[in-house]
């Protein structure tokens, strides 16, 4: 039973704690006076992020969790506040003196902590490395999030699922498309519609786009980030040609947008000679970088994630998959029909996850020429019908898992769990055998999104 | 290794001509112009995300790719804000990055410059201010330019930094 999602609904009288099971659902109501629960997290080591985001954003008390650091709020955000309650209010913070954050550190004789972050020296996003070191062995990494925190789920409660889009196309940019499949689903959920498979396919080809972008980029920065600068060369130029198709198809860079219901004309015969230019391309690409030793040096046995630890801390997407987990939203009918295969490595190292890439780009080529066709069907929506709703989508990272509740028409309760949000949590056991230097390398082949998981 | 060398010879260079574009030329003309005049031939930027959702950082990035090379006009992307002269900043400026980009900011020597890149830090996304947002950026940073979609694409940056350039 894979651990998905743990979070916390305000209802009027009580609150919920919903525990998502990939077989099952638990509903947990605990007293509004004093909420407590008991942690998941000795069974389910990911589960305590989500407590400590409900004890941040709700105020709930985890009885006997081992750790009880704030995770959204952090030095300076005011005390006992908790924003996601729906008493709470205020727009306008007012910083709060300034609280040390607890690390968890090794300490020792010789052993000292190396403090990387927020700020990166390079184009990337803010996230926080605190790393307990012997000489250039790392001993320990924390990984701590949630500078991004824009108050999303705050933020789209009380709206329409229409007002809502824009802001859930704009949660992570990367995997901006995944965000508005679930969106999608969620809304035919909503209004008891069947997506008609022409334009289910034009989505799915869209999603696949939006994977190649992403796995291209990723492909070029693993070597580069091993001093390999060429692979970056070659593969920033495929993805650049990449992000301009899909701006073609969808008028946007990164498909902002895109996902809608009706179904535009695509110019199938440049499309389908630039998926072959592609397909040679990286073939080309797979052959040249193969036969390069010394980055392979670098690749193989560094950062690994065992099979073990990766089932333990229930981690989605590329880096289980890395791992040897047979797991992807997309084993369905629909995707294996148009030509899904499963890629799949054993040896959880960066070698194995560049290869889990180079994969997935090779068969998301098949899937989106067995995917494209012209068409220019059209679904009416109707009417929004009250509820709670789930869905999934495999984005470029993992496993997507939306939940919107819905009452009068408006968002009651929006929640959103990244990919990033479980892989995040199991970084730091893919550091206990490398050192410092192999960091960068390590953080780039996983590629998680901060964004997406700080919301 | 040899594959790789016929690949490249046969592909020869990419990275746009000004003869395929003649916008992209001027711009880049004047680009070279402005920072060999006003910056000595290199102008060094220090990227800062204050909380966006990854896409104006992508296409920062792009910037450096094949068909771009920013680098070649004399524009750097630096690691540390000791090295800058101007800031780039994008995203909302969340309430738990706003002390971090302010530090960051004193650590750049003067002369500096803070350009805002995208909607976000002026609050033109479709984000609405709420407790965890402290955006626009200008109430809390003397900001010399604003660049201005979601996101901008490469062309439309590279129009910013010459449109900066001419500014100051």
């Amino acid at each position: 039973m894979r651990f998905i999602a743990r979070f916390c609904k305000e209802k009027r009288e009580c609150f919920e704690i919903i525990t998502v099971y990939e077989e099952s659902t638990k509903i947990e109501e605990i007293s509004k006076e004093s909420p407590r629960i008991k942690t998941l997290a000795k069974k389910e080591p990911s589960a305590i992020w989500f407590e400590r985001k409900m004890q941040d954003d709700f105020g709930i008390i985890i009885e006997d969790a081992f750790d009880k650091r704030p995770l959204v709020h952090q030095e300076r955000f005011p005390r006992d506040l908790h924003p996601l309650r729906k008493d709470f209010k205020e727009i306008q913070l007012q910083e709060a003196p300034y609280l040390q954050y607890k690390y968890e550190e090794i300490s020792g004789d010789g052993v000292f902590q190396v403090a990387v972050g927020p700020i990166h020296a390079g184009i990337i996003e803010p996230g926080h490395f605190q790393f307990s070191q012997a000489g250039e062995e790392m001993l320990h990494l924390e990984v701590r999030h949630f500078y991004k925190n824009r108050g999303i789920e705050k933020m789209l409660e009380g709206k329409t699922l229409q007002e809502a889009k824009p802001i859930i196309e704009r949660i992570s940019g990367n995997e901006s498309i995944a965000y508005q499949i679930c969106y999608r689903d969620i809304y035919l959920q909503a209004t008891k519609q069947e997506l008609p498979l022409s334009l289910r396919k034009r989505h799915a080809l869209l999603l696949e786009l939006e994977r190649t972008i992403h796995h291209l980029t990723d492909i070029g920065f693993i070597p580069n980030d091993a001093g390999f600068g060429a692979a970056l060369s070659f593969a920033s130029k495929l993805s650049e040609d990449a992000r301009r198709k899909m701006n073609e198809l969808t008028g946007h860079r990164f498909g902002f947008g895109a996902i809608d219901f009706e179904n535009s004309f695509i110019d199938t015969a440049s499309f389908h000679e630039w998926l072959n230019d592609l397909k040679q391309s990286v073939e080309f690409f797979e052959d040249w970088i193969i036969d390069i030793p010394s980055l392979w040096d670098r690749f193989d046995t560094t950062g690994i994630l065992p099979l073990k630890k990766a089932v333990k801390y229930a981690t989605v997407g590329v880096i289980a998959r890395a791992s040897g987990i047979a797991i992807d939203r997309r084993i369905n009918p629909f995707y294996l029909e148009h030509g899904f295969s499963l890629a799949s490595e054993v040896s959880g190292d960066v070698a194995a996850r560049f290869k889990v890439r180079l994969a997935e780009l090779q068969n998301s080529i098949v899937m989106m020429r067995n995917f494209l066709e012209e068409d220019d069907t059209k679904l009416e929506v109707t009417e929004i019908y009250d509820g709670e709703y789930q869905s999934f989508c495999e984005s470029s990272i993992g496993e997507l898992f939306m939940a919107i509740d819905i009452k009068d028409g408006l968002i009651e309760r929006f929640f959103v769990r990244d990919p990033s949000f479980m892989n995040w949590q199991a970084v730091h056991i893919m550091m206990s055998s490398d050192i410092i230097a192999d960091f960068p390398l390590i953080n780039k082949s996983c590629d998680l999104s901060y964004a997406g998981n700080d919301l | 290794m040899i594959k790789f060398w016929n690949k490249r010879v046969k592909l020869g260079v990419i990275t746009e001509k000004p003869e395929l574009e003649e916008s992209l030329k001027k711009i880049h003309k004047e680009i070279k112009e402005n920072v060999k005049k006003k910056f000595a031939g290199s102008l060094a930027i220090r990227m800062v995300d204050s909380g966006s959702c990854n896409a104006c950082e992508a296409e920062c990035n792009a910037l450096s790719n094949p068909y771009f090379d920013l680098e070649r006009l004399g524009i750097y992307f630096v690691a540390s804000p000791r090295h800058a002269d101007v800031m780039l900043v994008s995203g909302v400026m969340t309430f738990n990055m706003t002390p971090h980009v302010k530090e960051a900011y004193e650590q750049i020597p003067s002369p500096k410059w803070i350009i805002s890149i995208g909607d976000c830090p002026m609050m033109q996304a479709p984000f609405e201010k709420n407790y965890a947002i402290n955006a626009p950026v200008t109430e809390h940073l003397e900001v010399t330019h604003h660049i201005a979609g979601c996101p901008p694409n490469p062309v439309e940056i590279m129009e910013g930094f010459l449109e900066f350039l001419k500014k100051i």
